[in-house]
């Protein structure tokens, strides 16, 4: 009988917690990755410019991780384990939620762009971070913390592709771009990445090939961490 | 009240041997220093040690299934590849470099001749999906995984998930890995007042302090550091180490210092195999050091032995051989 009552204690406890976490504020940070104007969906097919250099997009992914909320420039809510793969073929990857428990008000939202070093060096992990998603390089250890490939009229080489995989943790050529945004509405962030502000930033005839940790994805890489914005 | 005296007292004992099973695992030998591997991020288990040995020894992780780690890295030669100065991976293919023997991995920060990977969990990427290698990717290993009879269940015991991941895979590699330790030579036995070295012996011991040790320091016998030793380049493979990693001139030509730990048994010597010999390795540090920017600081002047002096130190290197490590059966091919 004693037992039976601590049961019923525990179940009481348990739901009265479950309760109180749906009341939590839930905060929705979408991403759109965009050409211009244009959504890019790349969960069916690639995504093709109607532009006279016939732009066509087949991947885009990358990392954003280390969420912090800041109120008048003090961090005063971070994300646990904050580490979003972001996949423009995969809508799953375009929403992410974090709670507010606290209802903590704040006028700022800083994240990374890729994947730090103390990270990088930790070993082996899981969730977005598996190198089971293909954001791993094997030959040399690193995230790819942008990946970008497409086909454009512009590119001379084999069947006109292009193709961008940046990472690097190591100084002098950390690729890790850190980011800043201002923030008014709270409960819905949207985060933009316009793959516009890249490919008008760059000449593809010349630059269609990065692969490695070096200069050229080091200036790539901050070139990508313009095209993202948040409204 | 008295069965419950009983059941605490089966509870500290089952605790305690627990405790002895962890301990025989992964150990550090006295006198040695702390290990650098973080274990707190993957806790040596038992059941993780055998899924890592099996993994080990599993051809599942080549492309068409026929080599597995093992076959570049086998226990009798101190899991390096006997004989083959460029490892060669499946269809024959040959790679670049001399495939390293595998032992104290706990106290190696970068792995790789060039220190390419910054982390032991991460090694086993590197041959899983080289071309020239086992020409394979992580995620495809972890589908073959997966569909295999054993593996959900053997996961499940060692990790309390039956979906695999790569992170379990290789973490689960890692920990075989870690139990690979070599510390029970007659060297050893000797610096424990258990045995003693032979007149010849000492003799090479006292000369290997003079001439060898900077680089191959004691107890683990390497500075787990990348040096140039003077060795000119290779035309057809122009490897240039160090430099490819980290882009920096000063790396030029640098490599990873090798224990010199059962060198009796890990021939050939240097990241590209090229010696066959101990012999040729001493004649290499006597008279064949090429001069250059980056060449070791110790090995800007001329080291000088004698031919009886050379005779000496391989007498002591042969003391460095581990034999319950090259035949330990827990490192063996699994049978059951």
């Amino acid at each position: 009988m004693k037992n039976l009552s601590i049961i019923f204690v525990i179940v009481f406890v348990s739901s009265v917690r479950f309760i109180s976490a749906q009341t939590n504020t839930a905060m929705y940070i979408s991403i759109s990755p965009t050409y211009g104007a244009n959504v890019v969906d790349l969960a069916d097919s690639s995504f093709l410019t109607n532009d006279s250099n016939n732009l066509q997009i087949d991947v885009l992914k990358f990392y954003i991780s280390h969420f912090q909320f800041l109120k008048a420039g003090i961090n005063v809510l971070e994300e646990q384990n904050s580490f979003h793969l972001v996949d423009a073929s995969d809508p799953k990857t375009l929403q992410i939620i974090i709670l507010n428990k606290q209802n903590i008000v704040f006028d700022q939202l800083d994240f990374y762009l890729g994947i730090d070093s103390i990270t990088t060096v930790s070993g082996a992990m899981g969730g977005d971070l598996d190198p089971t998603k293909g954001m791993y390089w094997s030959w040399q250890s690193g995230y790819i913390n942008c990946k970008l490939e497409g086909k454009s009229k512009l590119c001379s080489t084999r069947n006109n592709e292009f193709q961008f995989h940046l990472g690097g943790y190591q100084s002098p050529f950390n690729t890790l771009q850190a980011l800043e945004f201002p923030i008014s509405n709270t409960e819905h962030i949207h985060i933009t990445f316009d793959i516009k502000k890249i490919i008008e930033n760059i000449n593809l005839a010349t630059l269609n090939h990065v692969m490695s940790p070096n200069n050229v994805a080091l200036q790539l890489s901050k070139t990508v961490s313009k095209a993202i914005s948040i409204k | 009240m008295k069965a419950r005296r009983y059941f605490l007292l089966c509870i500290c004992f089952v605790v305690s041997a627990f405790q002895f099973t962890e301990k025989s695992l992964f150990f550090v030998p006295d006198t040695w220093p702390k290990p650098k591997y973080d274990f707190s991020k993957n806790p040596i288990t038992e059941s993780k040690v055998e899924l890592g040995r099996k993994l080990f020894y599993d051809p599942i992780f080549s492309g068409d299934n026929t080599i597995s780690c093992a076959s570049c890295h086998s226990q009798y030669t101190a899991f390096t590849h006997v004989d083959h100065a460029l490892s060669h991976g499946i269809e024959d293919r040959i790679g670049t470099r001399n495939s390293p023997a595998l032992m104290n991995l706990a106290w190696q920060k970068l792995f790789m001749r060039d220190g390419a990977v910054n982390h032991l969990d991460m090694q086993a990427l590197a041959p899983i999906s080289n071309p020239l290698e086992m020409d394979e990717t992580i995620t495809h290993v972890v589908s073959k995984l997966q569909a295999n009879n054993l593996y959900p269940t053997l996961f499940y015991r060692a990790f309390g998930d039956s979906i695999i991941t790569g992170e379990h895979t290789l973490k689960a590699i890692s920990q075989f890995m870690l139990t690979l330790i070599s510390s029970n030579s007659r060297y050893d036995s000797v610096m424990r007042k258990q045995a003693n070295f032979s007149e010849q012996e000492k003799n090479g011991y006292r000369l290997y302090q003079q001439n060898c040790s900077s680089c191959h320091p004691e107890p683990l016998f390497t500075n787990d550091e990348f040096m140039n030793n003077g060795l000119p380049t290779d035309s057809t493979l122009k490897d240039y180490g160090r430099l490819g990693v980290t882009k920096n001139p000063n790396d030029s030509l640098k490599f990873k210092v090798p224990t010199l730990r059962n060198v009796e048994f890990s021939y050939p010597y240097m990241h590209d195999g090229r010696f066959k010999r101990l012999s040729e390795v001493l004649k290499h540090y006597t008279s064949g050091i090429r001069q250059s920017n980056t060449l070791a600081n110790v090995l800007q002047k001329p080291i000088v032995l004698t031919s009886n002096e050379k005779v000496d130190i391989i007498a002591f290197l042969l003391t460095l051989t581990d034999k319950s490590f090259l035949f330990n059966p827990k490192f063996s091919y699994p049978r059951k």
